[in-house]
């Protein structure tokens, strides 16, 4: 009876939880010899009432909702998967389900085997995701071209009005950080640190699904390495 | 005397009517084709109503789902039902049914215009048929009956249970090994699978599969080809060919019983039969007692204990809901009973002798959303069940069912029945109180200026969240506050607070409890007004007068919520497209959904729902199918 109790009042509760807005945070540190580390945070704890009450939820729109336990377990699997992929290493996932944050981070030899490794686990998921052959990230010593897959816009299109109020709510960072001065960058909504090692875009998620020309961005170094 | 042979006269001439007229008593009046396997079955007779219902939208509905797929390819496009051809003069019934070895869906309705209904149906083909004066016109698996001027549009799908028993034992016949459903799912779902396909000269093909899933498909079809010839079907090609059999045997079987031996549910179900005599707007009829019988849940029970099956499903006999719809002018009031046999009726009726615990009213504010209460006596209702129940076991030979006995019995012996029903009673209530403002926290990125390093930061927020309190009637406080006095040595998020208990983060690990175990009432809210403020009640704001009479007299249960409120802050995520039309069909209403019932007696519970709305009334067709169809959408 009490666990029909919970499902009902869960249930319930959803109707009314729906002001939500999440945050994310892309870090990418490129050494100049192309080597680095990405890092990316998902921040869900403004909602966590909200996520709680889904996940209390058997299924939500037809879908299944996974348990705390098997989205560990999916955790679990796609960092053995990435830890696997060529040119990868020191690969974290760090999750706390008490505030809904997730944050994953790895270390790769090159930028190219990290966008190698990103398609081959997106294609594993859904071969159909064209745009997962798009370059987003381009390192020639010298300048770092960043860009992103066109795929959010399509999959927003169809969001009512609620919803995209609540997504212009949320934050999405961009932070590019180098061993080497910036000289400039393109974006003129990069903002530059006090110590030119690095270059931040803020945005929110809605804008940038409807525009992922908002984050690019190419960003020349100087020559000279930080002292 | 006189009175007497006027009354002889007009019976003589009532009968000598009927007898010589058997069309209008029987075969043209749509609700005669309805089949004696229905166990569902909506019934509008004011079916003026739905004359400016677009026909696209009436096919949406789940109702007729059932039947549409293949029907309707355009034909309904810009057409009301009153383009439809139909006779607003009969009613229009529509059925689900469920027996053994079939399951029937259909709708039966009155002709007025052939030429138009054909324009609706254009994709049915006339068939030979040699009953007479029927005519019979197919699509797919799809049949539409005309005798006279009444129609039956009929679909019979045999059940899963046969035609997979029939499948599979042709399947063993022919010498292959077990056959499960998704064996060719997970060939489909492995990068490298190997499968093994016998063939009836056991012959041993081995397909390694590799690749892409068309090219598996594709390679599992000519292989199957090759494997197979024309006298060696596929499981699949087997259970469609059993299928098609069936289908065409069960569809006969019913058009014989409904047109040669004129046995329908009218004539078989007498209950059924003067419900439709009712004048309401809309009626309804569902047979629980058959459902019973062929709950497809069930199909082992009754095959392990087919003794006890019989004696369970005599418990269930006259367990029929009948109902009235009414449209008003401003309201829909749906009128529903509950009918029983003896014994289950003399359980309900045990169970439904609760006074109404008069201690909920201090708890439920005047100004509320909605509230329910429910008054059982699970003492009385217990103790009836075990009495009428365990008889029924007892007569069973089989070792399991006796082991079980024991065991119930034993527990009536051992367990101190009367302070488990003290402290449960059974009767509860719940009051919703609108959404307000409750305090969480939340994690913030804060960013360092110098290097855009980040740190986190705890911050308070605040969310919406339904302010509710679920209560139920207890004569033992002292057995509540063990628990929870247990649990507050346990762990410290239980706190007694004096006047109320708090259990921080207890809903969706973000908000606390609050538990007030007092004046004989076990409270669980999320309201800290309540709790801390009102553990006594509400006093002078608590319900009173017309609005608490209401809730008392209401013997059984009694609901009220105000739709108003919610409606525009439902997830529609959580819905189906359809039930997202339904929601927003009534969004722009206000109103108030108010459930009532009566005394419970042996024989039935009567129940009242009434819709009472405020703002335009301007298609009560769409209601009332609205109405209809989240009734068939439950049923099922």
């Amino acid at each position: 009876m009490f666990r029909k109790l919970k499902y009902i009042v869960s249930f319930v509760l959803i109707f009314f939880l729906m002001n939500s807005c999440i945050e994310i945070i892309d870090d990418i540190s490129l050494n100049s010899d192309g080597t680095g580390t990405f890092k990316y945070t998902i921040n869900l704890s403004s909602n966590k009432v909200k996520v709680n009450s889904i996940l209390a939820l058997d299924s939500l729109n037809g879908k299944k909702v996974p348990s705390i336990k098997e989205i560990e377990e999916k955790i679990a699997i796609y960092k053995e998967k990435i830890e696997k992929k060529e040119g990868i290493s020191n690969v974290k996932f760090e999750s706390n389900f008490e505030d809904f944050i997730i944050k994953f981070q790895c270390d790769f030899t090159n930028v190219g085997f990290l966008q190698k490794a990103v398609k081959e686990i997106v294609i594993e998921e859904d071969k159909s995701i064209s745009e997962v052959n798009h370059t987003w990230l381009i390192w020639d010593g010298n300048k770092f071209i960043r860009s992103a897959p066109k795929i959010t816009s399509q999959s927003t299109n169809n969001l009512k009005n609620e919803d995209i109020t609540e997504l212009k709510k949320g934050k999405y960072v961009s932070i590019t950080r180098f061993d080497r001065f910036i000289d400039k960058s393109e974006n003129s909504l990069a903002e530059i640190s006090k110590n030119k090692l690095n270059i931040m875009i803020k945005t929110d998620p809605y804008s940038l699904s409807k525009n992922v020309e908002i984050i690019e961005n190419t960003i020349h170094l100087t020559p000279k390495k930080q002292p | 005397m006189k009175i007497l042979k006027i009354n002889t006269v007009i019976y003589f001439i009532a009968t000598t009517f009927l007898l010589l007229n058997p069309f209008i008593s029987q075969s043209q009046n749509s609700e005669n084709l309805i089949p004696k396997d229905a166990l569902t079955v909506f019934s509008i007779n004011n079916i003026s109503l739905l004359k400016k219902i677009p026909l696209d939208e009436l096919i949406n509905y789940e109702f007729m789902s059932e039947i549409h797929s293949e029907l309707f390819d355009g034909s309904t496009k810009g057409k009301t039902i009153k383009d439809s051809g139909i006779d607003f003069d009969q009613k229009l019934n529509v059925f689900y049914g469920k027996s053994e070895e079939f399951e029937i869906t259909g709708i039966t309705f009155g002709i007025k215009d052939k030429k138009q209904l054909f324009q609706v149906f254009d994709d049915f083909q006339k068939d030979e048929i040699h009953i007479k004066d029927l005519e019979i016109y197919s699509s797919l698996f799809n049949h539409l009956l005309i005798k006279g001027n009444s129609a039956l549009l009929l679909r019979v799908d045999p059940s899963y249970f046969t035609l997979s028993n029939i499948t599979d034992s042709i399947w063993y016949a022919r010498g292959y090994g077990y056959f499960y459903d998704n064996q060719y799912e997970n060939m489909y779902s492995y990068d490298d699978y190997e499968s093994e396909l016998i063939t009836d000269d056991d012959q041993i093909e081995k397909i390694e599969i590799i690749g892409d899933d068309l090219f598996i498909k594709n390679q599992l079809e000519d292989t199957t080809d090759n494997l197979f010839e024309l006298t060696h079907k596929t499981y699949w090609e087997i259970k469609d060919s059993v299928s098609y059999v069936l289908q065409n045997q069960y569809f006969n079987s019913i058009i014989d019983e409904i047109f040669v031996q004129n046995i329908n549910l009218v004539n078989q179900d007498s209950k059924f039969a003067s419900q439709l005599l009712h004048h309401s707007d809309g009626i309804f009829y569902l047979d629980n007692s058959r459902n019973f019988e062929r709950a497809n849940g069930l199909t082992q029970f009754q095959l392990f204990f087919p003794e006890l099956f019989n004696d369970m499903k005599e418990l269930y006999t006259g367990n029929i809901m009948l109902g009235d719809i009414n449209l008003k002018e401003k309201s829909i009031e749906v009128d529903f009973q509950a009918n029983y046999g003896n014994d289950l009726g003399s359980i309900y009726e045990k169970l439904n002798s609760s006074k109404f615990d008069k201690n909920v009213l201090k708890y439920i504010h005047k100004n509320n959303s909605g509230f329910f209460t429910y008054n059982i006596d699970l003492k009385e209702g217990y103790n009836q069940a075990f009495n009428t129940i365990i008889p029924i076991l007892q007569q069973e030979k089989d070792p399991r069912v006796s082991e079980k006995v024991l065991y119930a019995e034993l527990m009536n012996e051992f367990i101190n029945t009367d302070a488990l029903f003290d402290t449960y009673k059974g009767s509860m209530f719940g009051t919703f109180n609108g959404i307000k403002k409750v305090k969480t926290t939340r994690i913030e990125f804060f960013y360092d200026e110098d290097t855009f390093e980040y740190g986190e930061i705890e911050i308070e927020n605040e969310e919406d969240m339904p302010v509710f309190a679920l209560g139920f009637s207890t004569n033992r406080a002292d057995i509540p506050n063990k628990i929870l006095n247990h649990f507050s040595r346990m762990t410290s998020r239980f706190k007694n607070m004096g006047k109320y208990w708090v259990i921080e983060d207890a809903l969706l690990n973000s908000i606390p409890l609050y538990i007030i175990n007092k004046n004989n009432l076990l409270i669980f809210t999320n309201d800290d007004n309540l709790a801390k403020n009102h553990s006594d009640g509400y006093g002078s704001n608590a319900l009173s007068g017309k609005a608490a009479k209401k809730a008392t007299k209401s013997k059984f249960m009694y609901g009220y919520f105000d739709w108003g409120i919610a409606l525009g802050d439902l997830p529609r995520e959580a819905f189906n497209s359809k039930q997202n039309e339904v929601l927003d069909a009534m969004k722009n209403k206000t109103g108030i959904l108010e459930l009532t019932s009566s005394k419970t007696t042996k024989s039935k519970t009567t129940f009242n729902l009434t819709y009472t709305f405020e703002g335009n009334f301007d298609n009560s067709g769409k209601y009332l199918l609205d109405l209809i169809n989240s009734a068939y959408v439950l049923s099922r």
